[in-house]
């Protein structure tokens, strides 16, 4: 067994000298998990304890699940929970495909001049801050000067306050989310794209395939696999909503629809000085979350034969 | 700085300030012979920190013989997480202080229950005779401030002056269309429906906006009319005090009536239709493109229009007016400035100094202190006119605010101190001032809630039930004023709701705590 540990230990030693220069790449990410990854976990204790920032971890007080007890048991967390899902699970169906179907789209343009353009275009919004995409979603959806509702209201339609009524909360947030990502998340699809062997296209050409057909055929099975490890990837993240914009477009009419658990925690936990409720609703996310994953991954590595892990 | 120690020059200005303040020639305010160092955390309004270099904290050290040191980070853009991680170093200064988001009257009691900060009771008997007489003279403060122990562990900013906010209507507007000034709930219906259906503004388009408001305190305002309080106090949303009895206002049946009516109006158009997303800039937006007719704001900022919009517009002229009778007959005003702020300054249990840093603190509330804390310095800001002060020409007529010039200088900033009215009524517009002085003379000023401290288990009990609640029902009053559900066949159910969630557990623990609190000390 020693000699074993010190064998590995030499290896690794042997290793470390050869590729010195992969691992100082390496090093930056790797200090940057255990600093604000990795350390931070032991403040996951507060979530058992009835917490002050005077008396410190340590000296806080054990209560065991009573945050969590506590949690259940209020109707806001559950409300928000299921919002969470919910805005998540509709985000899955219509914003996942999008990038996917804008990086097929440029593949296919032909003159490469248009397809920078468009490129560019779609990249842009990511660019921009999420309190200004707020503000421009809420100017364009003001009922009184609003783009939107100045062309409802051209069309003979009454105008609507899309921002104060539940019904619209999601499709806006979810639509603005759309038009904010979608074209910087095209490029890990168009990158995997440029990786399809030219060879199967040219052989498919000879056999006189159409550009439909080669599509279908070859560019979306090739990259089938970074597709699924994306997909596994959003499924982790189906628990957890970025809060910014969320706050920047909810009003206290829309918390029916719009409440999502990292607004919750925002509001209750941290504008309430909450730290220990705010960590226990943190962790139960962390677990579903870490659930979803795992399950997805096992589900693809069956079906698919690609995973994560 | 250190010139300024010894000799002459001290002697000099200390003279000076002897002569300033006659009656006070034995109060020197002189608290130690050596100078004194203390550490001091006072991170504030987000981005200001305390300084050495503050006139006014020079002479502050000059009068005292106590220097005051920072050592809040002014890498820091948010007073709240300075604040609390200083408290969760452990290691605190002699003195901590300042503000943050949410105020930090609950952090000291809290953390002062904990150890963190000492109770200032005895010290003051002993040391402070004008914090002593200030708090014998205004024992509501001394309750609003006390722990759930009885003890208190900071001196407050206490401000001064009843009066915030009042009701404002375009005048002019009013003279145009030959109305006389609304009086009641039907006369205000009568005004704003003319509002927007006779082209006040002359455009030709009907594009006014009757009322409208740049708070969410502001938004439901006009439930007043139906005898509904909007809140309790200065913060939005607050319980209030019904005959020594606590209650939430937003479970009140008037409540139910006020809804309804705003309901009605925003229907008919007589409220901002965007009342809820407009925000802070609305203000600025609906009078300054002549749309805006009536509104509850500030006096003193609200009354400024006048003067920057009278070029522009021809005879803008936003008058405040009286509060309407309400629907049963009674007048009214909601809004009160806050008489004690939730900020401040408190002692630290590791400081060695508590005797000198108490004398300290009580300096501000001696006539030199006040002064200093309030106006500036002699020669810098004002000058000693009839032995009062008064604010320099070019201090008042400079482009920046008065406030921001104090705040550059170190005065008016949330220490320990008592503000004196005068420094604004100095500052304020004259048609605010005539405002002010109507509702002075209307005395119908409800009576605020000065909030209460929880003990451990009290406090569990409203952290586990009311956030939902006040959720809940801000949800619900947006959802009724916007036309989404009927007041009047939801209300029901709503008050079940409210019951389910813990509303009865929640008053009857605050009740228990304001008895305690402010029955006792009579």
């Amino acid at each position: 067994m020693k000699h074993n540990l010190r064998e590995s230990l030499h290896d690794f030693w042997e290793d470390l000298r050869r590729d010195w220069q992969l691992y100082l790449l390496l090093a930056p990410t790797v200090i940057w998990f255990a600093l604000f990854l990795y350390k931070p976990m032991y403040g996951l204790l507060i979530a058992f304890k009835d917490f002050s920032i005077f008396r410190g971890i340590e000296g806080s007080a054990w209560v065991g699940f009573a945050n969590f007890a506590e949690l259940f048991q209020n109707d806001m967390f559950v409300r928000a929970f299921w919002n969470t899902i919910t805005i998540s699970g509709l985000g899955l169906i219509f914003a996942f495909p999008v990038p996917i179907i804008l990086a097929l789209m440029f593949n296919e343009v032909q003159s490469a001049a248009a397809r920078r353009w468009a490129q560019t275009v779609v990249y842009l919004p990511h660019f921009i801050s999420v309190v200004i995409v707020a503000g421009i979603v809420i100017n364009f959806l003001s009922p009184s000067t609003g783009v939107v509702n100045l062309l409802l209201k051209g069309l003979g339609f009454e105008p609507v306050y899309f921002l104060t009524q539940p019904e619209w909360f999601r499709p806006v947030f979810i639509g603005s989310s759309i038009w904010k990502e979608a074209g910087f998340e095209s490029i890990v699809y168009l990158a995997a794209i440029a990786g399809v062997s030219p060879t199967l296209y040219e052989s498919a050409r000879v056999d006189g395939a159409s550009r439909w057909q080669m599509m279908w055929r070859i560019t979306l099975p090739c990259i089938l696999p970074t597709i699924i490890i994306m997909l596994i990837i959003r499924i982790g993240n189906l628990v957890e909503v970025g809060f910014e914009y969320i706050i920047l477009l909810y009003r206290p009419s829309t918390y029916e629809t719009a409440d999502v658990v990292s607004t919750f925690i925002y509001r209750t936990g941290l504008q309430g000085t909450q730290y220990d409720l705010a960590t226990a609703a943190g962790l139960f996310n962390a677990v579903i979350a870490f659930v979803l994953v795992y399950s997805a991954n096992r589900i693809s590595r069956k079906v698919s034969s690609t995973s994560l892990w | 700085m250190k010139a300024l120690h010894k000799g002459a020059p001290l002697l000099a200005l200390m003279t000076a300030v002897m002569i300033a303040s006659p009656g006070l020639a034995q109060d020197t305010g002189r608290i130690t012979k050596e100078p004194l160092e203390l550490t001091i955390h006072f991170h504030f309004r987000d981005k200001y920190v305390y300084s050495e270099k503050w006139p006014v904290e020079r002479k502050a050290a000059e009068i005292t013989n106590i220097h005051v040191r920072n050592v809040a980070s002014l890498a820091t853009t948010s007073s709240r997480d300075a604040f609390n991680l200083l408290i969760a170093s452990g290691d605190l200064p002699d003195i901590v202080g300042g503000d943050a988001t949410g105020g930090l009257k609950e952090d000291f009691i809290r953390y002062g229950l904990e150890g963190a900060f000492i109770p200032l009771g005895d010290l003051i008997e002993k040391h402070a005779p004008h914090l002593k007489a200030f708090f014998d003279s205004h024992p509501e403060i001394r309750n609003a401030i006390s722990g759930p122990d009885g003890k208190f562990y900071f001196i407050p900013y206490v401000p001064d002056g009843k009066f915030s906010r009042g009701w404002f209507i375009r005048q002019d507007w009013l003279d145009k269309l030959g109305l006389k000034r609304p009086e009641t709930p039907e006369e205000i219906h009568e005004v704003l429906k003319a509002f927007r259906d006779k082209d006040p503004n002359g455009n030709g388009v009907k594009d006014e906006v009757p009322y409208f408001a740049r708070e969410e305190v502001d938004a439901v305002r006009l439930i007043n009319l139906w005898d509904a309080r909007v809140s309790g106090s200065e913060r939005y949303g607050d319980f209030a005090v019904y005959d020594g009895k606590l209650r939430h206002p937003w479970a009140e049946e008037n409540y139910k009536t006020g809804i309804s009516h705003v309901a009605q109006w925003y229907k008919e158009g007589l409220i901002d239709k965007e009342i809820f997303t407009r925000g802070a800039r609305s203000r600025e937006y609906l009078l300054g493109n002549n749309l805006g007719g009536m509104t509850h704001d500030w006096f003193a900022s609200t009354s400024t229009y006048n003067d920057a919009l009278s070029p522009k517009i021809k005879g803008f002229a936003l008058k405040p007016m009286l509060p309407p009778k309400t629907a049963s007959g009674d007048r009214f005003e909601d809004a009160r400035r806050l008489r004690v702020q939730p900020v401040g300054w408190a002692i630290s249990a590791t400081n060695e100094h508590p005797v000198e840093t108490i004398k300290y603190f009580d300096f501000w509330f001696s006539e030199q202190g006040r002064i200093l804390s309030n106006f500036g310095v002699e020669g810098l800001t004002y000058e000693m006119v009839d032995g009062k002060p008064q604010f320099k020409k070019e201090v008042l007529e400079s482009k920046d605010p008065v406030n921001a010039q104090l705040w550059a200088i170190g005065a008016q900033v949330p220490r320990g101190f008592w503000m004196t009215y005068e420094y604004e009524r100095q500052w304020t517009n004259k048609i605010a001032l005539e405002g002010i002085d109507m509702y002075e003379k209307c005395n119908c000023l409800k009576d605020e809630f000065m909030g209460v401290s929880l003990n451990a288990e009290e406090k569990a009990v409203f952290d586990r039930y009311w956030p939902s609640i006040l959720t809940y029902m801000t949800e619900m009053q947006q959802t009724w004023v916007l036309g989404a559900q009927d007041i009047n066949t939801g209300w029901g159910a709503y008050k079940k709701r409210l019951t389910d969630l813990g509303y009865d557990k929640v008053i009857e623990t605050m009740q228990a705590a304001y008895d305690r609190q402010y029955k006792v000390a009579q």
